[in-house]
């Protein structure tokens, strides 16, 4: 599309872009200031509610000791290394499901239940199997990620438009041609949107499991952190992980670009 | 048509349809196909009238092998082998995710035709029907509408099919354009001696174009099987509009069809 737009108009979108830039901080600079005002000069205030001062203190001490580097490295990789696993094997399952009738059918009360499990509920178990080591928060990120990887691609596979079954039902396609042409491109969509949940659903199954038992990691930092009532850290800590999640938000997206080009058009 | 040699020459009967049956409800109550009978020879264009809903997408979706009659027997040429069919469905199919070139495209990945023979059809059949070659590159939903159904005529010509299923195939195009596509088409079937079954609600269009209109009655019997004859040796869809005989054909079959859409 880029040769069809004129240069006054891609000038005009640049400009809009920069305004959105600016006006990007502008909430949390209001945000900053009011916190700010309110606990200024009141020690009962900055005791509950800490101040962005005493934030930015923590942040220097934790940053300069390497604990903020070390702890946020851990939960990434456990975080990371659950949602791949957990969205590649959801996915791969839930559209193979659309292999088989027989075999969904069996599986979605299967699936359902196994997604209406709140993570909470297993976590004790999962880190009396797995141990406090980072292999139980693998896990915990793994099953929050896979069923809805499941779920999001087999209805994305069930979803595929019948125009397209058709055509390829006229042109003779075998059920694997069909599977390439048709049902992968069609739910990549779905899969997608799989991983945008996963990533947020990947953080807090590592997160409740450091925060349930650990010896590293954000969770952890946190949970030693309020035991002292050292609400900056605290608030230091829950800072990083909305960064973090931000961060692998656009990776996905970037990826999404990259599987969807013609959707960017 | 120097081209015209490119083309597989199809046998002498294309379509046979006999006692053809069919419903949309389980008990076989109400059905939108009744005991119809049919034969297409190849170089035949054959046009469908009839009020709408009254089952003529249903009958193209038989002939497809898209759904399963109740009863009565469909043959394409001598085999059942279904990549002799091409389909053209009343909205078009291109899928969004790929190119206008990786559409077509199926044709070789799918219909297994050999790459030298695709690019020669493909650049005949991109000039017949008046599209440049700057498409090819470009997503379906960069295109006009007219521009889609065009492509997608030439995706299922490109798997090179004896007998053509057209769902009102020119109905999103501005009158010019649709003489035009109409001319191309008609030449196009009749150079490379294939059938083709052309659903249509214009019935200047369904003169124009064909050899044999059916108008379909509402209980899903054929009600008239009228042929369309000029003694005018070069017929092509523009001018024959012009002809004395078409006002003729014009009165007859819309009385029939007025008929029938009045039930
Ligand atoms: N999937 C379906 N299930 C049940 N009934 C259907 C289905 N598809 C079509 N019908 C019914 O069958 C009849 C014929 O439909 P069909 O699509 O063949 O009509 P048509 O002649 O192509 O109409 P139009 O000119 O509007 O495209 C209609 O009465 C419709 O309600
Ligand atoms: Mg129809």
């Amino acid at each position: 599309m880029k040769n069809l737009n004129s240069p006054r108009t891609v000038a005009a979108v640049q400009s809009q872009r920069a305004v959105t830039m600016m006006l990007y901080p502008v909430p949390l600079i209001v945000f900053l200031v009011a916190w700010q005002l309110y606990t200024i000069s009141d020690s009962q205030r900055q005791f509950i509610f800490s101040s962005p001062e005493k934030v930015y203190s923590a942040f220097t001490t934790l940053i300069v000791s390497g604990d903020l580097v070390r702890h946020s490295a851990v939960t990434l990789m456990e975080a990371l290394t659950g949602f791949v696993l957990g969205t590649t094997c959801g996915a791969v399952i839930g559209l193979s499901l659309w292999y088989s009738r027989l075999v969904s059918t069996v599986a979605k009360p299967y699936i359902t239940a196994l997604g209406s499990i709140p993570i909470f509920a297993l976590a004790p178990m999962i880190i009396a199997w797995f141990g406090i080591g980072i292999v139980s928060k693998i896990a915990l990120a793994f099953l929050s990620t896979v069923v809805v990887a499941i779920v999001q691609s087999y209805q994305g596979a069930m979803s595929a438009e019948p125009r397209f079954l058709r055509l390829m039902q006229v042109f003779g396609a075998s059920r694997l041609q069909t599977f390439r042409t048709v049902i992968l491109p069609s739910s990549l969509i779905w899969v997608v949107n799989a991983m945008k949940l996963n990533i947020g659903l990947a953080l807090l199954g590592a997160f409740i499991g450091e925060f349930i038992s650990a010896e590293q990691g954000l969770g952890y930092m946190i949970v030693r952190a309020s035991g002292l009532y050292d609400m900056a850290t605290v608030i230091a800590g829950v800072f990083t992980l909305v960064v973090l999640a931000l961060l692998l938000t656009s990776v996905v997206e970037q990826i999404e670009r990259r599987l969807l080009p013609w959707r960017s058009n | 048509m120097v081209t015209s040699n490119l083309y597989f020459r199809a046998p002498k009967k294309a379509l046979t349809i006999s006692g053809l049956k069919f419903s949309y409800q389980k008990d076989a109550s109400l059905p939108v196909l009744n005991d119809i009978s049919l034969s297409v020879r190849a170089g035949e264009i054959i046009s469908v009238l009839g009020k709408s809903g009254c089952g003529k997408s249903t009958r193209l979706n038989l002939i497809a092998g898209l759904m399963k009659p109740i009863a009565g027997e469909i043959s394409i040429n001598h085999d059942k082998s279904r990549c002799n069919i091409g389909y053209i469905f009343q909205e078009d199919a291109l899928m969004p995710w790929r190119t206008v070139k990786a559409n077509l495209a199926l044709a070789q990945e799918i219909g297994k035709v050999p790459h030298q023979q695709w690019q020669v059809s493909l650049m005949d059949l991109l000039s017949r029907f008046h599209l440049s070659e700057n498409i090819l590159e470009m997503y379906p939903t960069q295109l006009s509408g007219g521009m889609r159904q065009r492509v997608s005529i030439i995706q299922s010509l490109l798997f090179n099919p004896q007998l053509l299923l057209l769902d009102e195939p020119f109905s999103a195009l501005d009158f010019c354009t649709k003489l035009r596509l109409e001319g191309e088409f008609y030449r196009f079937i009749k150079d490379t001696y294939r059938a083709a079954v052309l659903v249509t609600h214009d019935i200047e269009e369904a003169i124009a174009l064909s050899d044999r209109v059916i108008i379909l009655n509402n209980n899903g019997t054929i009600e008239a099987d009228i042929s369309v004859t000029f003694d005018y040796c070069q017929r092509d869809p523009e001018s024959i509009r012009g002809v004395a005989e078409f006002g003729e054909h014009y009165r007859l079959i819309w009385a029939k069809l007025k008929a029938v859409i009045s039930q």
